[in-house]
């Protein structure tokens, strides 16, 4: 590394804390302490360092980038030095990318990515590496780890076999995360480049995951409990996913039983959306799809021996937060006190046909109180009980005395 | 965080006695954008650009000749509500059609104030959704509203908008009280 390299990177740590500085001034101090004074050049680096910091009141600038950080406790805008082993290794989706993948020590894993311009000798799968310099960025939610031209890499010899830790679903976030998860569920591919995708549980909840496709890799089978490690965990609208390409996964032997993410609200049913009420249905098995008025569905054209259903999408308001909440046949039954063969019948008499099945629907629930319960999903509370809240007269007790008994 | 999609959230609805929203003066828009969001600030200190009545509508009127619109009120404990459904809430004004006062009622809305020609604001909710609900509804709602009031009342000061609202309106949070706390007394009359 050069003397003008290294004054580069100290004016770049020096700029990321908001103060400008002189890249000339800098390299004449480092060759002013190599040159003159026979300092080794990584000692002149943590002086000028140290000189500037103190000069600008800087703190967390000095002597950083020495310091050997746990994998775990990076967060973005530091520049740090890690020692860690290659544990997945991406294709590079771009020519200005020379290598990505993810690097992980006993503390935990982060994603890593590789300039092509900073020219960084390529790393081996299984390889452990010591990485000076490099800074975590934030991308797409996530901590990443930048390899730049400022950024040192030199291989460890290391042979600590590297256990990951397993992190419970309920507590992913956007990054690494390694689970131990059954296969709940085994959806239709949205997507040519798609090889699977579906939902993972254990304990504490369920997670959407997807796997494309690529050379060597494989489905998992439905019910089965996997170890999976190192996967990508993204953030799509709030929501997490997993995706299982950069990871290892090892069918595991035993059982899981998974949580159901259960939430309740009240509130009030503040809207009641459109395809509410009695619906057609796709009779395709496995479709199931709701069809157009005119009998369509988008992928198997038109059915005219559909099959009816009743159901009510609609917004769930609690003064707070407004939920949108579907809920389906037998529970619409009893909140409207209508079953799904008396709306059948009023759809078939009636001149309004199906909407007016929407609207005796639609009246017998707008602007009421309800308690719901269900798995919410894909920003959606699914119920699975729902029951009109009834007035209470301690409640009315509780709040008079709130507001203040004493003044009637 | 800052480049995070945002995605898109329907704004709840409000609980608000009508006695406090009649004194609601400040309106304004977050962001610049067209369709931006518009809210008018409670003075209990919250913003508001849905809001939730349960009330008894207690008279209606069609108006105008090419475009008709309702006009009606609803009254709850504090007092009443201006309401209004035109052309571009086509539902709510099939639905108000229907309705023949007085019948309680739950209103889902946007509130919005107007000048008068003479300078005076008022406050008028444009219909989203109305329908016809029962006793133990309104009930419900007064105790709702309530809770929610005394909330805001109770956090006035810890958040911006409330901050916002007691330079504002500078209110009596003592009047406030008194207001929920006759709400609530009219409940088992």
């Amino acid at each position: 590394m050069t003397l003008s390299e290294v004054a580069e990177r100290i004016s770049q740590k020096i700029e990321a804390k908001g103060v400008s500085v002189d890249r000339q001034k800098v390299e004449s101090k480092l060759r002013r302490l190599v040159d003159e004074f026979g300092v080794n050049l990584a000692e002149a680096e943590r002086t000028v360092m140290s000189d500037l910091a103190r000069e600008h009141k800087l703190t967390g600038v000095g002597g950083t980038s020495t310091e050997m950080h746990r994998i775990h406790d990076l967060v973005p805008g530091e520049w740090v030095t890690i020692e860690g082993k290659i544990v997945a290794l991406s294709p590079s989706p771009s020519p200005s990318i020379a290598q990505n993948g993810i690097i992980a020590d006993s503390s935990g894993a982060i994603r890593f990515v590789a300039w092509s311009r900073g020219n960084p000798p390529e790393m081996e799968y299984g390889q452990w590496y010591r990485i000076e310099s490099a800074v975590i960025n934030e991308y797409r939610g996530a901590p990443n780890l930048t390899i730049h031209s400022g950024t040192t890499i030199s291989t460890v010899e290391s042979d600590v076999p590297l256990i990951p830790s397993i992190t419970p679903i309920a507590e992913l976030r956007p990054g690494v995360g390694s689970v131990r998860a059954k296969t709940v569920q085994d959806w239709d591919v949205t997507h040519d480049r798609m090889l699977q995708t579906g939902l993972l549980g254990d304990e504490t909840g369920t997670i959407k995951f997807v796997i494309w496709k690529e050379d060597g890799k494989e489905k998992l089978e439905p019910d089965t409990v996997y170890n999976i490690y190192y996967a990508v965990v993204d953030e799509y609208n709030g929501r997490l996913s997993l995706t299982l390409n950069s990871a290892m996964y090892i069918a595991d032997e035993g059982d899981i039983e998974v949580g159901r993410n259960d939430t309740g609200a009240s509130g009030v049913i503040v809207h009641v959306a459109p395809g509410s009420g009695l619906i057609k249905r796709c009779p395709v098995e496995g479709c199931n799809r709701t069809l157009s008025r005119q009998n369509y569905c988008p992928v198997h054209e038109i059915q005219p021996n559909f099959r009816y259903d009743l159901r009510l999408k609609a917004v769930l308001d609690d003064g707070t937060r407004a939920r949108n909440i579907l809920i389906q046949r037998d529970i619409v039954e009893e909140l409207a006190s209508l079953t799904l063969e008396e709306a059948i019948e009023v759809a078939e008499n009636n001149p309004l046909g199906m909407d007016e099945v929407f609207i005796r629907v639609s009246n017998a629930v707008l602007g009421r109180y309800y308690t719901c319960g269900g798995n919410e999903f894909d920003g959606r509370l699914l119920v699975n009980r729902c029951a009109p809240m009834t007035f209470d007269p301690a409640e009315l007790a509780l709040l008079l005395n709130r507001a203040g008994g004493e003044t009637a | 965080m800052n480049r995070r999609q945002i995605s898109y959230e329907r704004e709840p609805a409000r609980r608000v006695f009508a006695s406090e929203l009649r004194e609601t003066r400040v309106q304004f828009k977050e962001g610049e954008d067209e369709k931006s969001p518009t809210y008018v600030l409670l003075p209990s200190g919250v913003r508001a650009n849905r809001i939730l009545i349960v009330g008894t509508l207690t008279e209606k009127q069609r108006q105008g000749d090419q475009n008709i619109f309702y006009r009606g009120r609803v009254a709850d404990p504090t007092g009443p509500f201006f309401i209004m459904a035109g052309s571009y809430q086509p539902e709510a004004m099939q639905q108000i059609a229907r309705i023949e006062p007085p019948a309680f009622v739950a209103v889902v809305g946007k509130p919005n104030i107007f000048e008068t020609p003479d300078g005076k604001s008022l406050l008028s909710i444009r219909v989203e959704s109305i329908s016809v609900v029962d006793r133990e509804t309104r009930d419900l709602w007064v105790l709702d509203t309530a809770r929610d009031t005394l909330d805001r009342i109770d956090a006035m000061g810890t958040t911006e908008d409330s901050q916002r609202a007691q330079e504002e309106y500078s209110i009596k949070p003592e009047l406030y009280r008194k207001m929920v706390y006759d709400a609530l007394s009219q409940i088992h009359l």
